[in-house]
């Protein structure tokens, strides 16, 4: 017998109390669970460059690799990648002891920091003048060192690699070149949880990517915009049943970013797929690691507007440009070239009027430019519908996406500093380029960041860099080739004075 | 209706009707003038009767008023709304009213017992009550103190039943003039008789006449027991305003369906004789009594009820802090309207009006803040009632009759100022007026041994002399 029994008012006080206790412990669950899983957080950078350089899109949500996991790799695969870690690929890094690289970016999610892709892995290239020199980085330029297909490939070779356990991860966490201090917890989530997830997501990028094996390395500087795309977003059957080998080698160089407002309304892509800026971003985002539900569109917009007027950077020898040769060049670059490219204008500036250049910006058709079909190719039209699905109910809905005929021409402001040539990026230089596509170097090297401030472009010989650095890229492998953009139309049939006069106009643009 | 002077009469035309008998059908008051029930925890703790309750009642005897209704006198002890009231749940509680009765008859004024139980709303139920949840209509808690409730089996309605009947009866036979039953202000009759608490799904809940069902029963009981010769009338709320406090709680019974409740409770001349209007189906409520809130006595002597209910806590939290407790005491004002002296006229004249197409002979009462002349006339002469019935007023001025007999009201700084400290006092100390600035003196220190003095008055003479 209860001889202190509750009268009923303390007891529904004591029920009360309960409850109180049960919704207050809910609502702080719900709370923690929000601050914890749901929200994410970012370093966020006050300057626009740096933002460019480290700031968050969104692709660590559901493609990033957890901080230390991303700094164990090199340590735990030294034997493959040597002692330059991620440099191998071609990464850049702000300076030797900088912590991650240039283009990867920082976020918290569901408690754990995940690094991943940015813009700017994609769209910051070096150039230097001689071998002993520093590199100088061009923001906005192609990444004309990036080996993004080694990468990936390298990833891919992780997921099923043996090495590859918890606990050899854990090790080299530990070690002291990668210098991880994790406390109790994170050492058990790391241990039991996190690497599983890792291996298992990188599965299954293994897997969606098998393709990869039957491509040709893209090399450094090129990307195959469009298939991982079908790949990782659509699902898309990619074996050889489903797609041809043209389509499936497409690969194209990195193009530049800067000077986007006057490009507002030209056919952008390199097939001139889209002619809205605001979308080819978007997509170009999912290309690094974002998804349409983790996409982080404040981050995008910030750097969509710190492009949408950044200057081409200045040719470096500007003082040593012959103006009389320049003179004579712009005339036939006028001539040659404005109608497609545009020109610069008095001012110094670039004269993107396409009511004076009525094809700048505007496709080519395929027949005509006569370049390599494999970018082209490779997309499709089911790919453009696809595409246009993206974004399904928000009022930023893809739906701009279009297959065209050929490829787009472009302006060329800061052209200098977009070498290789052509979309594939299968001319090393200008003044190549200028050449009927039997005199362009057939087999030659890229990879290499030492300036030819002659020719205009990166050397393509095997002194532009060591021989370990460099990629033999052969104009005969399909999705390479140097033809096309040649005739008397464009050109290519000029005496030598005139081709170098246009060069050296073109060192102005 | 009342809310100014009525200048078309002269003050000795409004004493004259309100020094006129009251007639009822089986009783006469020598005026109209009643005091209304007032308890005040006198008596001992089991409900015996003490002889402070005999001076108490005698004060208004011998100040003039026609009758007395009693204090809430519980029919069991399991309807007691406070401690030390005296109740009128067994025979042997006859002998000690037959002594109150017959020292208010020694003035010539009348003494009606009202016959009460509390239901849920049960503020100190003290220690007979403390495992025992409030019977009531419903098995919700209210919603001012979270006074917790058991729904009445129908089995338990009949002990009920039979209980305010033997009340009656005990009345009777105590010598008394008559019974009420306390159907008002959210009392267990209220409780069965308001839409806004009633939420039985038997014979007693759901239509107003299954609502009404539990109180007709009970006067078909008294009748059974006293028969039909002895007074018997009953006090009921003309509106229930049961949304005062929170707006999406029902609003309760309207004026319509109380006339058809009091239309019933005639039962063919069976019935009851005469009916007392309030309003209010809690208590207290903004409208009854009308009046101000008085948040430092309520934070002073709340603190006993804390135990009582589960929102006792928070109701005391709203009472302590200035910002919470500013904004309930404007809510009470805002609900309680401008109108205090004669708040339930208007409703009462509906009512009066309505019950005396059928028949004249019922009689009608009313409560609500009287204290001048020139409005307790108009309330007569305009039809609202045959007399009011009068609380606090009464309990400032005991003798307030015999100044309404030669001026219209108290003087102004004698006059009751609606204050309700009475009320919250009674929760813990002796039911007095405790508005110090009605007391003479010149100090802080005075006035209140002045106020002590008038309040402890009602234990003089003592027991034992």
């Amino acid at each position: 017998m209860d001889l202190n029994r509750l009268t009923p008012v303390e007891q529904a006080n004591k029920r009360r109390r309960w409850t109180r206790f049960l919704v207050i412990a809910a609502l702080l669950a719900g709370a923690l669970y929000y601050l914890i899983f749901e929200n994410t957080y970012v370093v966020a950078y006050e300057d626009d460059r740096r933002h460019f350089m480290y700031g968050s899109i969104g692709s660590e949500i559901a493609n990033g690799l957890p901080y230390w996991v991303f700094k164990a790799l090199p340590v735990l695969y030294q034997e493959e990648l040597g002692p330059k870690g991620y440099r191998r690929f071609g990464f850049l890094y702000e300076s030797e002891d900088a912590d991650l690289p240039i283009g990867v970016s920082r976020r918290i999610v569901q408690g754990i920091e995940r690094v991943w892709l940015n813009c700017a892995v994609c769209h910051v290239g070096t150039y230097r003048e001689s071998p002993s020199s520093d590199p100088v980085k061009l923001y906005g330029a192609p990444a004309n060192n990036l080996r993004l297909y080694e990468f990936i490939q390298f990833l891919r070779r992780v997921a099923a690699d043996s090495k590859f356990t918890a606990d050899n991860v854990v090790r080299a966490i530990d070690s002291e070149a990668v210098g991880g201090d994790l406390n109790f917890l994170e050492r058990a989530l790391y241990r039991y949880v996190i690497v599983d997830r890792v291996r298992d997501g990188l599965l299954d990028v293994r897997n969606r990517l098998g393709f990869l094996d039957r491509q040709f390395d893209w090399g450094p500087g090129r990307v195959d915009t469009f298939n991982p795309y079908k790949a990782i977003q659509f699902n898309f059957p990619m074996d050889r049943d489903h797609i041809t080998e043209i389509e499936l080698n497409g690969s194209s160089d990195y193009p530049s970013i800067w000077r986007q407002a006057p490009r507002e309304g030209m056919q952008l892509h390199w097939d001139g797929n889209n002619t809205s800026v605001a979308e080819r971003n978007l997509s170009a985002a999912l290309g690094a690691g974002v998804t349409p539900v983790t996409v982080d569109r404040d981050s995008i917009k910030r750097l969509e507007s710190w492009i949408w007027d950044l200057p081409a950077p200045p040719f470096p020898k500007a003082a040593e440009i012959d103006a009389g040769a320049a003179e004579k060049g712009r005339k036939l670059y006028a001539y040659y070239c404005a109608d497609c490219h545009g020109m610069g204008a008095g001012d110094g500036g670039y004269d993107y009027d396409t009511a004076r250049y009525g094809r700048l910006g505007r496709v080519v058709r395929l027949s005509d430019i006569a370049t390599d079909r494999g970018r082209w190719a490779s997309y499709t039209e089911n790919f453009a519908a696809a595409q246009n699905l993206l974004y399904a109910g928000y009022p930023w809905r893809f739906s701009q996406f279009r297959k065209t005929e050929g490829y787009a021409s472009q302006p060329l402001d800061g052209i200098w500093a977009r070498s290789p040539y052509l979309h594939n990026g299968s001319v090393p230089t200008l003044r190549d380029l200028l050449e009927p596509a039997d005199n362009r170097p057939a087999l030659w090297y890229r990879g290499g960041d030492l300036f030819d401030f002659a020719k205009v472009g990166y050397r393509s010989d095997d002194g532009a860099a060591s021989k370990v650095s460099l990629f033999l890229y052969d104009t005969s492998r399909p999705g390479n080739s140097n033809r096309g953009h040649e005739g008397a139309a464009y050109g290519t049939e000029l005496d030598a004075a005139g081709k170098d006069a246009i060069v050296e106009y073109m060192k102005t643009l | 209706m009342n809310s100014s002077p009525d200048t078309a009469f002269l003050h000795e035309d409004n004493a004259k009707l309100i020094f006129s008998p009251l007639k009822f059908r089986r009783l006469e008051a020598k005026n109209r003038l009643f005091r209304s029930n007032l308890s005040g925890m006198f008596d001992d703790y089991n409900g015996h009767g003490g002889n402070a309750r005999l001076n108490w009642e005698e004060k208004f005897a011998k100040g003039g008023v026609g009758c007395i209704i009693s204090s809430y006198t519980p029919v069991a002890v399991r309807g007691r709304i406070l401690t030390r009231y005296a109740m009128i749940d067994n025979d042997d509680k006859i002998p000690f009213w037959r002594a109150v009765g017959e020292r208010v008859h020694q003035y010539d004024c009348k003494f009606i017992m009202q016959l009460s139980h509390s239901g849920r709303q049960q503020d100190l139920g003290g220690v007979e009550n403390l495992h025992k949840k409030g019977l009531s209509s419903t098995n919700r808690k209210d919603f001012f103190h979270g006074l917790l409730a058991r729904a009445m089996t129908p089995k338990e309605i009949a002990e009920v039943v039979e209980q305010f009947a033997q009340g009656a009866r005990r009345a009777k036979e105590a010598g008394l003039d008559g019974v009420e039953l306390h159907g008002a202000n959210g009392y267990l009759i209220t409780q069965f008789l308001s839409s806004g608490i009633n939420d039985r799904t038997d014979e007693y809940g759901g239509s107003w006449e299954n609502r009404a069902r539990f109180v007709l029963e009970i006067v078909r009981a008294i009748r059974g027991e006293v028969g039909a010769d002895f007074h018997l009338q009953m006090k009921i709320n003309a509106v229930d305003h049961n949304d005062w406090l929170y707006p999406w709680v029902k609003k309760g019974n309207t004026l319509d369906e109380t006339k058809k409740i009091c239309r019933m409770l005639l039962d063919d001349g069976k019935g009851v004789d005469a009916f007392h209007i309030s309003s209010g189906s809690t208590f207290p409520h903004p409208r009854n009594p009308p009046g101000d809130f008085p948040v430092l006595e309520a934070l002073r002597w709340y603190d006993g009820m804390l135990s009582q209910g589960t929102r006792t806590r928070f109701n005391y939290w709203i009472f302590d802090h200035k910002i919470t407790a500013s904004l309930f005491v404007a809510l009470w004002k805002w609900r309680r309207g401008k109108i205090i002296e004669g708040i339930n006229a208007a409703h009462a004249k509906a009512l009066r009006d309505h019950i005396q197409k059928v028949d004249d002979s019922v009689k009608f009462l009313c409560t609500g803040g009287f204290q001048h002349a020139n409005k307790i006339a108009a309330a007569i002469r305009e039809g609202a009632c045959d007399g009011v019935t009068i609380g606090r007023p009464l309990i400032a001025n005991n003798d307030l009759p015999e100044i309404l007999r030669d001026a219209d009201g108290p003087t102004e700084n004698r006059a009751c100022t609606y204050c309700n400290k009475c009320l919250m006092n009674d929760l813990e100390n002796p039911l007095g007026c405790y508005e110090l600035s009605r007391y003479p003196g010149n100090s802080f220190e005075e006035k209140w041994d002045n106020m002590i003095a008038e309040v402890m008055s009602v234990f003089e003479p003592p027991t034992f002399r």
